[in-house]
């Protein structure tokens, strides 16, 4: 989360990809840090331990967040 | 009486007699937090003929997950570039060089992975 | 913010974060250590209900001025003010003396270089270890022998409990919250010793480090719980040691696959026996690093799971199979103190978190080491 705001910051849109076990840490850190605004790209935890099979289900769920969160 | 214990204890000197006090005072031990608003930066109209920086935090399954995101979004849309990036370690924050180095070469970052 | 004196209703608030409301005054019929178990303030054990009296005396210690911010603590930022550590010492049961201590060792967390961010989300064991030398822990009544991490002494115990309710109450470090360390360990609860100055044949760590014997320092490190090691037989330096070497010499720790720093805590009887054979710092550190290895085999299970590369260690570490890798970078990344009863042959390897946190060696009053580059590497030659 830090990184995405250091680099919205410096007006770079930032899609950060979390999983849903992330969601209130990255909650926390990024109104503590300033930037509520930054909506993160939230998938289904785990990822560490899928398939790669799985793993391309979690891509395809991103890519559509990913577009909301970077287009205007 | 554990009440009137408490307000003996909690009594102020007035003319040099402890006088009971009407309630407990308490404290709150988590200090405030005072963060700086900082805007988001403006979103993108499209994504063809852009930048795209890649910013992988090393964490397991991260780097595989980010190349599949870059194949579907590569089958849509004619990017300028896509540029790759690896944090030192997902235990701490990137690099200022990084970052800059990112800034300096990318119109739009995607970055994983928080878990 | 925390308390404000008003002689209006019997409850008035005080806000410290958006939403969260605190009431400054409560019923006298409220039973305050349960009020504060109530509000999550706490570790799990009763807190010091704090008085008017006890934060003014706690922040006159800290030098007045309440509202001074120290530092702020992650991963939620907080503001560390005076009056709120003073808050979180006196809760802990801390007494005014131990302020110089307590704050020392926060501003040592917060340094970049500690990564406190990193160890407060971690899902590794590890936690904030402070170890004190110089004058002040005898001025505060510190335990640096027998029972040395166990209970018993009040400024051992409340110091690092202090330390904790910091973590918890104002960088928000909850445990299964934003704390995700899978099991945790008992000094989370408390997590400070003093080094048995008086009792180690050779000059204190802060001494080694740069600063006089007459400085009082307190060093932070992400530290595992102390593993025990045993060695009854040994008269002479190199048995002793080979006992601390098997101890280090495993790749169940994260040292062994994440680099970093570690400690090593030698009891007086073992460091009498080493030191008659005039064996300095130096040398103890040297053979432990040299000695304490895995094979890179071992490490990357003999390429069971793939071929892992492993980019948490060093790149100039031979990735073949029977490489021996240390357990450390450099000798260095082994922190050498002696302490504990001086009965018991026992001494003690802390394994770090990793190349992700370095320890922080701070003085109470933030001056720097005053002899620079060494003067004596093993320190024998001052004290």
């Amino acid at each position: 989360m830090q990184d995405a705001i250091r680099l919205e910051d410096q007006g770079i849109p930032t899609a950060v990809i979390i999983t849903t076990e992330f969601v209130h840490e990255a909650e926390v850190q990024k109104q503590a840090l300033g930037m509520d605004d930054l909506q993160p790209v939230v998938i289904r935890h785990p990822l560490s331990t899928l398939t790669d099979a799985e793993i391309d289900g979690r891509a395809r769920e991103a890519v559509k967040k990913i577009e909301a969160v970077l287009k205007a | 009486m554990h009440s009137n214990h408490s307000l003996i204890l909690q009594g102020r000197q007035l003319n040099g007699e402890r006088k009971p006090m009407p309630y407990h005072t308490v404290y709150d031990p988590r200090g405030t937090v005072n963060a700086v608003p900082k805007p988001l930066s403006g979103r993108v109209i499209g994504f063809s003929g852009i930048k795209l920086g890649i910013l992988d935090n090393t964490k397991w399954n991260g780097n595989k997950l980010l190349r599949k995101i870059v194949a579907e979004l590569e089958a849509a849309y004619q990017f300028e570039a896509v540029n790759y990036y690896r944090k030192e370690s997902f235990s701490m924050t990137a690099a200022d060089e990084l970052i800059s180095e990112i800034v300096n070469n990318n119109d739009i970052v995607i970055t994983a992975i928080g878990d | 913010m925390t308390r404000i004196e008003t002689t209006e209703t019997a409850e008035t608030t005080a806000s410290t974060d958006t939403g969260n409301q605190l009431p400054s005054r409560l019923d006298p019929d409220r039973d305050l250590i349960e009020y504060y178990f109530e509000k999550g303030f706490t570790d799990g054990l009763p807190v010091v209900p704090p008085t008017p009296q006890k934060i003014d005396d706690m922040v006159a210690a800290l030098g007045g001025s309440p509202e001074l911010v120290e530092c702020r603590i992650p991963p939620r930022w907080g503001n560390l003010s005076r009056q709120v550590l003073a808050i979180n010492m006196v809760m802990a049961g801390c007494l005014p003396a131990y302020a110089p201590v307590v704050r020392a060792s926060l501003l040592a967390l917060s340094d970049p270089h500690f990564n406190l961010n990193g160890v407060q989300a971690t899902t590794h064991v590890a936690c904030p270890l402070v170890i004190v030398n110089g004058p002040v822990r005898r001025e505060i009544g510190m335990n640096a022998g027998h029972n040395l991490f166990g209970s018993g002494n009040r400024a051992n115990a409340t110091i690092g409990r202090a330390i904790r309710l910091v973590l918890l109450n104002v960088g928000g470090a909850w445990p299964g919250d934003l704390d995700k360390s899978t099991f945790g360990h008992p000094g989370k609860y408390t997590y400070c010793i003093a080094e048995n100055e008086e009792a180690s044949p050779w000059a204190p760590y802060h001494v080694e480090k740069g600063y006089d014997g007459g400085d009082s320092t307190i060093m932070a490190i992400a530290a595992e719980a102390p593993h025990s090691i045993t060695n009854h037989v040994a008269d002479d330096p190199q048995g002793i040691l080979d006992s601390i070497v098997s101890c280090m010499s495993t790749f169940a720790h994260n040292n062994a696959v994440s680099g970093g720093h570690c400690a090593v805590i030698i009891g007086p009887e073992h460091a009498a026996t080493i030191s008659k054979h005039n064996w300095t710092r130096h040398d103890v550190k040297s053979y432990l690093w040299y000695q304490a290895r895995n094979t890179f085999g071992d490490i990357a299970f003999q390429h069971r799971y793939g071929k892992v590369y492993n980019r948490n260690l060093p790149k100039w570490y031979s990735r073949e199979l029977d490489s021996e890798i240390p357990v450390v970078p450099s000798i260095d990344h082994i922190h050498l103190f002696c302490a504990g009863g001086e009965s018991g042959r026992f001494s003690l390897f802390l394994p770090g978190w990793g190349h992700m946190t370095s320890p922080i060696l701070r003085a109470l009053d933030g001056s720097p080491p005053k002899s620079g580059d060494q003067i004596c590497v093993d320190g024998m030659c001052l004290l």
